[in-house]
């Protein structure tokens, strides 16, 4: 029997085995660790991920598979992977000192939040459907997990479970259409269904509009577009809110991230097929997320129905497709990560033991009781609405100029409608914060805030500002991560 | 002769038991169980395409034991919540489970 | 083997599982839902076998019936009070759900009657233990490994889920 071992370049999968190693390396020695000292945990997290993300600068510009052809790196997958381990970067710092004040401060929370983050870079790089399932599958087990952190939460270990059911069954419908495409292509690289979709072999192309419609379903619901979004808004209220903000921003991008891979790049001549289905789902997600958000009393449920929403505007973006629409998407989730995890921050600095305050009255007055963090959250809140001048504003400026270039005018105005109705429940907290005086509480000192949630806020105002005023520095990043493969 | 289409009649047949189950269960391991009926149903799908489509090639096979293994994890996991949600609610039917309103 | 013993085969097999299959998800008591499953995961396993994937058959038996049926066995008999009939196992949805996935069912087998698929005449490996790991050790190395970061995330995760404090 002949041997072959395929050539690897162990270079271009750094980034991702430095996460796995120290992810591994926590687990080792966090039992060693005495419970004063099982933050370094969570400093061994953050430098895993600084480290990955200065390998992943080294991968800029190279664009090559390895491992018989599963694994690519390209600047598409780069920029995703900056994207994400930016994300987690932010989400750890956040989740020390809330994981501190519950009380819940465990190595093991910080380990699975870097198998979360391989198994999105995963995602990204992949380029054979078995790596894509398998990544999504490490991501999604270790969010189920996440989810539930807090054990002696009812909400928590609800929204756990919901979840996992939820993304178990979603999981089902993926597989059914990668076989459907392995069954008509005779293959799962993406590679091979590229050239089997050009070459158009026309008998087995309705199987592939199947396959293509279910695996539209199992992405769906990791993107949380509607009709796949019934497990968000508990989702997002019931799990820790740094895991919340973790869901909203770095797994929702590796979804996007498979989606465009697959849908862009390999069933790009039946792009009229599903674009109709699309631009349904885009307008129907933005709808829904919007004004059922208009109806919540809970911050944390506002912003998952605002998530749902956001979803919609990247989809529309995919609807435009080409060069200019996968760049604004990829814009977009890069703005979105940021301002999302900022607003989420300053929710979690409201908070206190065993006591979330997360209800909407819990912000009136909050001008006066803070007013950095009121400022600041006005500045995430005006981005999130899509105000100049800030990164929201700019992303959806691109979005909406690739749609219409692509001739889809009637999705933009459905769009700028929906952003409208977004407006008003942002500003609606706005005005609670700096137009209503505190409701009356026991607890009225001062609020602290720990030094990483500085950092993070610091950090997040910076890129939100950056990318609104300043913003051709970071698209044409974005530009050039998807010039190679058009 | 039993061809293709006989295996992939079946693998339809049994995800859409399996699709059935989860839409009308009310307990989390009913669930569960239906969602594994699903996987079965596509491994089904994965074998049968290897044999008739690559018989050589042995993809299916591959992607088929791959499954089984997330199969396993999930369970592992889901199992563990359940035994969560049960020692804390005490009940795990998912109606049951509604402390947040839709 | 003989075509008509084949048929014959495959036609029982197929009885066991949708039959088996259908009493996972309506069966009141929901023990013996799990003892129908692993009925059900025994027929898939000859599916197997009958179209010469041994190995996979042998890996259902001791993943899906010795593993998997074994751990919701153990978690149905750890949330005891719960399989007593007495409780009712489905919701409201009955209806509807029938609806829709017969409708699925429908449109499905449409869709497969009418597709022409690119068949192979070639005999399938006989020799699939040893090519099945020669794969998982060149071609799918990748996925191999990952696989196992799968499985130490689940491991840890159901250990956080599940242990006392």
């Amino acid at each position: 029997m002949d041997w072959i071992i395929p050539a690897v370049n162990l270079k271009l999968i750094l980034p991702e085995i430095v996460v796995c190693l120290f992810a591994i390396l926590i687990l080792v020695t966090d039992p060693f660790l005495s419970k004063e000292r099982k933050i370094w945990s969570a400093h061994l997290s953050w430098i895993a991920v600084v480290i990955a993300f200065i390998a992943n600068i080294r991968l800029w510009n190279l664009q090559e598979a390895t491992f018989t052809n599963m694994f690519l790196v390209d600047n598409y997958a780069t920029f995703f992977k900056f994207i994400f381990l930016a994300g987690s970067f932010l989400i750890i710092l956040i989740s020390m000192s809330y994981l501190k004040r519950e009380e819940i401060l465990h190595g093991e929370y910080f380990s699975l939040i870097l198998f979360s983050t391989l198994g999105m870079m995963l995602l990204a790089s992949g380029f054979d459907l078995v790596v894509i399932f398998l990544g999504l599958e490490i991501m999604s087990v270790s969010l189920y997990v996440l989810a539930g952190f807090k054990r002696s939460d009812l909400a928590s270990n609800e929204a756990s479970l919901k979840y996992f059911l939820m993304g178990a069954f979603a999981t089902g419908f993926l597989l059914y259409g990668i076989v459907m495409i392995y069954g008509s292509v005779g293959s799962t690289n993406l590679g091979q269904i590229i050239n089997h979709i050009t070459s158009n072999d026309a008998g087995s192309n309705l199987l592939i509009w199947a396959g293509a419609g279910l695996l539209l379903v199992g992405f769906g619901f990791k993107i949380a577009s509607v009709p796949f979004h019934m497990w968000v808004p508990d989702v997002y209220q019931g799990a820790p809110t740094p895991i919340t903000a973790f869901i909203s921003a770095g797994p929702k991008a590796a979804g996007f991230a498979a989606l465009l891979r697959v849908f862009l790049f390999s069933f790009t001549t039946i792009k009229m097929d599903w674009t109709m289905i699309v631009w349904i789902m885009a307008a129907l997600t933005m709808s829904v997320g919007n004004i059922v958000a208009l109806a919540q009393s809970d911050i944390k449920r506002m912003l998952a129905y605002s998530s749902i929403a956001h979803a919609g505007y990247v989809l529309v973006a995919l609807v435009a497709g080409g060069e200019t629409g996968v760049s604004s998407a990829l814009f977009y989730l890069l703005a979105y990560t940021f301002m999302n995890i900022g607003a989420f921050t300053v929710v979690i600095a409201l908070g206190r033991k065993g006591q979330d305050n997360t209800k909407l009255e819990d912000y009136s007055g909050l001008g006066s009781r803070s007013p950095i963090l009121a400022i600041l959250m006005t500045i995430f809140l005006f981005s999130l609405a899509g105000f100049p001048p800030t990164a929201g504003f700019m992303a959806k400026f691109y979005v909406f100029g690739s749609a219409v270039k692509s001739g889809f005018t009637g999705l933009v105005i459905i769009g700028v409608l929906n952003s409208l109705i977004s407006v008003y429940y942002y500003l609606r907290i706005v005005v609670l914060m700096f137009m209503q005086a505190p409701v009356t509480r026991t607890d009225n000192e001062r609020i602290k805030v720990a030094f990483c949630a500085i950092l993070v806020l610091i950090i997040s105002t910076w890129a939100v500002l950056q990318m609104g005023i300043f913003p051709q520095s970071l698209l044409s990043l974005a530009q050039a991560s998807v010039s190679s493969i058009f | 002769m039993i061809g293709l289409n006989h295996f992939l009649t079946l693998s339809t047949i049994l995800f859409c038991i399996g699709i059935f189950g989860v839409l009308t269960r009310r307990n989390a391991i009913g669930i569960l169980m239906s969602i594994e009926l699903m996987f079965n149903a596509v491994n089904i799908n994965f074998v049968a395409f290897s044999r008739f489509v690559t018989p050589t090639a042995l993809v299916g096979q591959i992607f088929a034991i791959f499954i089984i293994t997330i199969a396993a994890a999930e369970a592992t996991v889901g199992l563990a919540i359940v035994l969560l949600i049960y020692r804390n609610f005490k009940g795990i039917n998912v109606d049951n489970i509604n402390i947040m309103k839709w | 083997m003989l075509t008509g013993v084949s048929e014959a085969v495959y036609y029982i097999l197929a009885a066991i599982i949708i039959g088996s299959g259908v009493m996972v998800v309506s069966m009141k008591n929901i023990f013996h839902s799990a003892l129908f499953l692993v009925l059900c995961f025994f027929g898939v396993a000859g599916i197997y076998i009958l179209l010469s994937a041994e190995f996979i058959a042998a890996v259902q038996v001791l993943i899906y019936v010795g593993a998997i049926t074994i751990l919701m066995i153990f978690a149905i008999m750890l949330t005891a009070r719960l399989y007593s009939a007495q409780i009712k196992q489905s919701n409201e949805q009955v209806v509807p759900g029938l609806i829709i996935v017969s409708a699925l069912l429908v449109i499905t087998i449409f869709a497969l009657s009418k597709t022409t698929w690119k068949l192979s005449s070639q005999a399938p490996e006989t020799q699939t233990v040893a090519e099945i790991g020669k794969l998982l050790m060149t071609t799918y190395v990748l996925p191999f490994e990952i696989v196992s970061v799968v499985l130490l995330s689940a491991l840890i995760g159901a250990i956080v889920i599940a242990r006392r404090d």
